[in-house]
């Protein structure tokens, strides 16, 4: 019994302390392989600790290993890169913010591709970097120099000078000019306007139910001339047979037309009704023969 | 008033009395040696299901209540900070504390309270025994190595729910929460969580044993002190958490 409280208690604690020790491991740098060695000489190193990222191409390859501040003034970085990750030469290190919780990291920015990389233990050259607060202070200073010097530049041409009643001044001429362009605007939008009215009563005169009464009387029209001239075609068509006919020389008709005898005849009985009329005229009395009682 | 404040003291003064004879205590391994790993088994291994299973829920809404506080825009990378930053540093330990004083605790309490009333440690006295050596010191031993032993163990499995929670039940992913996991990962947190554990450790033993071993009159005595020493016990332990934090909290912005 007290033999198997010893095995359990020291298996307990065996567990425990290795899952301490594995799992500090892996929430620090990721994993117990060391990877290998390169250093990296900031000027600044902006709170950089052990076990922060180092990012190559913004991908996480290792971790920082120690952080240290030498005699001259440089901090001397040891970071390790898992054994998987080759950094290309022209690679510069710089130290950057990581998240927004004031974490940083070391970023190592390859300049272009490089099929060789750098060796193990060596350093890596220190790239630009990020502003901190005392330059951006700096720059901010001359730049406020430069906007004093402007403003008083400024100050002597513009308002010693009169400059500023000149361009009071072109701006009031300006003004002028506005509004007479306004003016002019707004009689041409009138008449626009008036001309759009008049052209848009014009075609609403036109009244579309009338159009298509006249095209139906118009169609009707049209058959009806179609009909009578399929009519008049006929007519022409008999009065030719008629016409043929007679030309041909058979019938009554064409015998009273064609006989010259016949005309002869009339003419002869026409004169013959000429001399019974004289006679008439002359003697009544030979053709009437009244007689009352 | 000053009866008040005379019995305060006189309450302090007994227990550094009984700190004392643990001291004494301390000077004879060969009494407590053996009975020391017995306690170690009792106290240690036989409350890890309950330790276990109190950081795997932990773990669980830890992180799934983070996940869902966050407002829109904010790295789900968080939720694996913000577990791991909770269950290492607050929850592992505390409520690891906190639950062994109702399972350790009180039975230490009961063990020491009912041989005192029983006339068992004044037998152990009478055959020159150094009953707080016999009895206290391996309590106490065992309690200040397993407590860290079972904090670490809690820490482990509560980010691990909390891991298996985000990416399973929430929309963080698993690269997410590795990466907020490790970010600005100091290992002075984990030895923050073990100081914490051992001084919880030590209270659960210490304020357990004394109860227990100044316990009177018969059974309900006994109950009293049990009840007596969970609710001092308890109460200590917050009050050594926060007093903790504001000793050791600015050494963990590494």
């Amino acid at each position: 019994m007290k033999k198997r409280d010893d095995v359990l208690v020291g298996l307990v604690m065996l567990v425990a302390i290795i899952v301490a020790i594995t799992g500090s491991l892996w929430l620090a740098r990721g994993g117990l392989s060391k990877g290998y060695a390169l250093y990296a000489k900031f000027p600044w190193s902006s709170g950089l600790k052990q076990g922060q990222p180092v990012l190559l191409a913004g991908v996480n390859v290792g971790y920082v290993d120690e952080v240290k501040l030498r005699q001259d003034g440089t901090v001397l970085t040891t970071f390790r890169v898992g054994k998987e990750y080759q950094v290309p030469q022209g690679t510069v290190a710089t130290v950057v913010a990581n998240g927004i919780f004031g974490d940083m990291a070391i970023a190592l920015t390859p300049v272009r591709p490089n099929p060789r990389s750098i060796p193990e233990n060596d350093t890596v050259p220190v790239g630009p970097s990020a502003p901190g607060l005392a330059q951006i202070t700096g720059k901010a200073d001359s730049i406020a120099t430069s906007v004093n010097a402007i403003t008083t530049a400024f100050q002597k041409d513009l308002v010693a000078a009169g400059g500023i009643d000149e361009m009071r001044r072109a701006i009031a001429s300006t003004n002028r000019l506005v509004n007479q362009f306004s003016v002019i605007a707004a009689e041409q939008n009138r008449q626009l306007t008036a001309t759009f009215a008049s052209f848009r009563k014009a075609t609403s005169g036109i009244d579309s139910a009338k159009i298509d009464s006249t095209l139906v009387n118009v169609r009707e029209a049209s058959a009806n001339m179609a009909s009578i001239s399929e009519e008049l075609k006929a007519t022409s068509l008999k009065l030719d047979a008629i016409v043929a006919k007679v030309d041909s020389g058979n019938g009554t008709a064409s015998k009273l037309l064609n006989d010259a005898g016949v005309y002869d005849d009339v003419r002869k009985l026409l004169a013959q009704l000429d001399t019974v009329l004289v006679d008439f005229k002359n003697n009544p009395r030979r053709y009437i023969n009244l007689k009352v009682f | 008033m000053t009866g008040a404040i005379a019995g305060l003291l006189s309450k302090i003064g007994e227990r550094g009395y009984f700190m004392r004879d643990i001291g004494r205590g301390l000077r004879d391994p060969r009494t407590y040696g053996g009975e020391t790993i017995r306690q170690m088994r009792n106290i240690g291994v036989d409350s890890l299901p309950l330790a276990a299973i109190v950081a795997a829920f932990i773990g669980a809404v830890t992180a799934f209540q983070t996940r869902y506080q966050l407002f829109g825009g904010v790295q789900l990378s968080v939720v694996g900070l913000i577990s791991r930053q909770s269950i290492i540093l607050e929850l592992g330990p505390l409520l690891t504390g906190l639950v062994l004083t109702g399972r350790v605790g009180a039975r230490i309490t009961a063990e020491i309270g009912t041989m005192r009333v029983t006339e068992q440690i004044d037998a152990l006295e009478t055959l020159a025994y150094d009953p707080v050596a016999y009895l206290v010191v391996p309590r106490l031993l065992a309690a200040l190595i397993m407590v860290p032993i079972l904090t670490i163990m809690a820490n482990a499995i509560g980010v691990g729910t909390a891991y298996f929670t985000a990416v399973v039940a929430t929309d963080v992913t698993s690269a997410a929460f590795s990466e907020g996991l490790r970010l600005a990962f100091a290992p002075f947190q984990i030895v923050y969580s073990i100081i914490k554990a051992t001084i919880f450790g030590g209270a659960i033993a210490f304020f357990c044993s004394y109860e227990g071993y100044t316990t009177t009159a018969g059974a309900e005595g006994v109950g009293r002190s049990t009840a007596q020493a969970v609710v001092i016990t308890s109460v200590a332990i917050l009050v050594l958490d926060a007093l903790t934090a504001l000793l050791l909290a600015p050494y963990l912005q590494a």
